[in-house]
C-alpha cells in the first residue's frame, strides 16, 4: 500500500461526523455563565471576612495576570502621538506608577514629561509658550466594570477633572484650564487612559506642584479639594468621594522663579474667569438700573403694542404669557407680592444678544388683571 | 480570557473537541461527560487561556487530562471492538462520497474497522497524537502545544503510529 493511499485510508477511517447536541452547547454555556456569577459571589464573601487582606492580593495578582496596564509610551502611541511617545520614554521622562484608590475609582499617575516640540499635536499656545508638560493618567473602577468604552452611550457619563496645581496659588484660578490646557483620552481593557498637557509646571519646582483629579465634574470643585490660603497648601477633602492628589516629584534645579512670577503675572492679569467676573457684575449692575428706572416710572425702552396681552393661567394657577414664540410661565407670587399693582421688578426677563435686548414686563392693575408686554431696550449692554 | 470567549469556543470548537473526546472515550455518554467537563474545567482555567494562543489546543489538552484522570480513578472500560453507533456515521458518509463500488466500499469499512481498533489499542502516546491529527484535525505545531513536546516529537510520534498500524492490519489481513 502507498503511503498516500495509507495516509488517505487513516484520514477517512479516524475523521468523525459526531456532534455534540445543541441541548448540550446550551447546557454547557449556561453552566459557563452560572459558575462566573457564583466565582463573583464567592469573591464578594471573602473580600468582607477576615481574609480581605490576603484576598487582596490574590485579586490584583488575577487583574495583573489578565489585565496588561499601558505605560505613557504605549498610551501616546496608540493615541497616534509617536513624538510623545519617544519622550516619555527618554532620560527627562519622569515614571511616577502611583495609585490612589478614592470613591469608585482608582487613579494612576504613571509618568509625566516637558520640554518643548514633543508632541506630533501642537498646540496653537506653543507660539507664546514652546515649553510644555505631559502627563499620562489612568482611571479604572474598583467595582470591577469596565470603564465605558468611547463607542459606548454611556461614555462621558463620569466626568473627570484632571489638572495640575501650584502651591501657592489659587487651584480655581491657576488650573489646566488657564494654563492652555488640553487632553487626549482612550479605553483600552476597561481601563480609561488620559494625556493631559499645559504649559510646562517644572517652573515650578522649588514650590510644589500637584497633580489633582477629581470626579463629578470637568472643572475645578471646591468641593474636591480644600485650599489653605496661609499655606498655600491644596489637599483633597476625604468626604468627596473620588478624587486624589499626587505630589510630582520635579526636579528643583529646573526651577525658574523670576520666569515663573512673569507667567502667573501674565495669566492672572487675563485670568477668563475673572474677565468673566468683570462682566457678570457689568451685567447684574445693568439689570438694577433697569429695575430702579421701571420702580420710579422712567421709560426703559420702547414697547412693542402688539405684545401687550392679558395673561392666561394653567392648572396650577401659574401666569402663561406668550408672544411671538416666546413663552413665559410663572407663578403670580413671584412676580407681585400680596395687593402689590403696578410693574413687577421682582424678576426681570431679559433677552437678546449682538446687543440687542427685549425685556418682558408684566402689569398688575388695581383689578387684578395682568398684562405682559416686551419691550425693546434703548441701549444694550456691551459683552 | 472571560466567560464570553469561553462561549465563542464552545461555538468555534466544539465540533472538533467533541469529536475528539467521542474518540477517546468510545461512546455518546461518557462523550458527552468528558467533553462537558473540559469546557467546564476551562473556566477554572482561563486566566492562562489567551485567545490568540491557539485556545483550541488548550482545550484539547485539558480534556487529555480529565481522559487519563478519569480513566485512572474510574477504570474506564476499554473497547476492543467499536460499537455500530461510534463508526456509522463515519461509515455512511465515506461509502455515499467515495466513488468506489459496492464491493470497495464493503472492503473499506472492513479495513475502517480494523484500523480503528488498531488505532485503539495504540498506547497513549501515539494514540492521543493521532486522534488529535487525523480527528481533531490539529496541526503537527497545535498538537506539540497542547500535549507539550516538541514538533519534531509530535512528528516521530505519528509516524511511529502510523507504522504501528500498518504492520498491525498486515498481520490481520496479509
Amino acid at each position: 500500500m502507498k503511503d498516500t493511499d495509507w495516509e488517505q485510508l487513516l484520514r477517512q477511517s479516524l475523521s468523525s461526523t459526531a456532534e455534540p447536541e445543541e441541548s448540550l452547547n446550551q447546557s454547557i454555556i449556561s453552566e459557563l455563565k452560572e459558575r462566573n456569577q457564583i466565582k463573583h459571589k464567592y469573591r464578594k464573601t471573602l473580600s468582607a471576612g477576615l481574609l480581605a487582606a490576603v484576598l487582596l492580593l490574590v485579586l490584583s495578582l488575577s487583574a495583573y495576570a489578565a489585565v496588561h496596564i499601558y505605560s505613557p509610551k504605549q498610551v501616546a502611541e496608540n493615541l497616534g502621538d509617536q513624538l510623545l511617545a519617544d519622550a516619555f520614554e527618554s532620560k527627562g521622562a519622569i515614571q511616577v506608577n502611583q495609585s490612589v484608590d478614592s470613591g469608585n475609582y482608582r487613579f494612576t499617575l504613571h509618568g509625566l514629561v516637558s520640554g518643548a516640540g514633543l508632541s506630533s499635536f501642537k498646540h496653537s499656545n506653543e507660539d507664546i509658550y514652546p515649553e510644555r508638560t505631559y502627563a499620562v493618567v489612568s482611571i479604572t473602577r474598583q467595582d470591577g466594570n469596565p470603564m465605558p468604552k468611547t463607542s459606548d452611550s454611556e461614555y462621558g457619563e463620569d466626568s473627570f477633572f484632571i489638572s495640575p496645581l501650584i502651591k501657592g496659588q489659587k487651584p480655581w484660578q491657576v488650573n489646566i484650564a488657564s494654563m492652555n490646557g488640553a487632553y487626549s483620552e482612550t479605553v483600552i481593557d476597561g481601563i480609561m487612559y488620559r494625556i493631559i498637557e499645559c504649559d510646562q509646571v517644572e517652573l515650578f519646582a522649588d514650590r510644589g506642584v500637584y497633580l489633582a483629579i477629581s470626579s463629578g465634574t470637568k472643572f475645578y470643585s471646591n468641593e474636591a479639594f480644600r485650599y489653605d490660603e496661609i499655606s498655600g497648601e491644596i489637599q483633597v477633602r476625604e468626604e468627596y468621594p473620588g478624587s486624589a492628589l499626587f505630589d510630582l516629584p520635579l526636579d528643583t534645579a529646573k526651577a525658574d522663579h523670576a520666569k515663573a512670577e512673569a507667567y502667573l503675572k501674565e495669566l492672572l492679569n487675563i485670568s477668563p474667569s475673572k474677565t468673566s467676573s468683570n462682566k457678570d457684575e457689568e451685567w447684574m449692575n445693568w439689570i438694577q438700573d433697569l429695575k430702579a428706572k421701571i420702580s420710579n416710572g422712567e421709560k426703559i425702552g420702547s414697547e412693542i403694542p402688539e405684545s401687550v396681552k392679558e395673561v392666561s393661567y394653567d392648572k396650577s394657577g401659574n401666569i402663561i404669557y406668550t408672544y411671538n414664540g416666546k413663552r413665559v410661565t410663572e407663578p403670580p407670587e413671584q412676580l407681585f407680592a400680596e395687593g402689590e399693582t403696578g410693574f413687577s421688578v421682582r424678576r426681570l426677563s431679559i433677552s437678546g444678544g449682538d446687543d440687542t435686548y427685549t425685556a418682558t414686563l408684566f402689569h398688575k392693575d388695581e383689578n387684578g388683571l395682568i398684562t405682559g408686554r416686551l419691550i425693546q431696550l434703548e441701549k444694550g449692554f456691551h459683552r | 480570557m472571560n466567560i464570553d470567549d469561553l462561549i465563542e469556543l464552545v461555538e468555534q470548537h466544539g465540533k472538533s473537541i467533541y469529536r475528539f473526546c467521542y474518540k477517546l472515550a468510545g461512546n455518546k455518554a461518557d462523550a458527552d461527560d468528558l467533553y462537558q467537563d473540559t469546557f467546564l474545567k476551562a473556566v477554572e482555567l482561563r486566566f492562562k487561556m489567551n485567545p490568540s494562543h491557539n485556545p483550541k489546543a488548550f482545550l484539547i489538552s485539558i480534556a487529555v487530562r480529565l481522559y487519563k484522570n478519569h480513566r485512572r480513578k474510574l477504570a474506564w472500560r476499554q473497547r476492543i471492538a467499536p460499537t455500530t453507533e461510534f463508526d456509522a456515521a463515519a461509515n455512511s458518509l465515506d461509502s455515499t462520497t467515495s466513488k468506489a463500488t459496492p464491493e470497495d466500499a464493503v472492503i473499506s469499512i472492513e479495513l475502517r474497522t480494523l484500523i480503528q481498533d488498531a488505532t485503539h489499542q495504540l498506547e497513549d502516546k501515539l494514540r492521543l497524537p493521532i486522534y488529535m491529527y487525523y480527528t481533531a484535525d490539529m496541526t503537527v505545531e497545535e498538537i506539540a502545544l497542547a500535549l507539550g513536546i516538541p514538533q519534531g516529537t509530535v512528528k516521530s510520534r505519528l509516524h511511529k503510529a502510523r507504522q504501528t498500524m500498518k504492520k498491525a492490519l498486515e498481520v490481520v489481513s496479509p
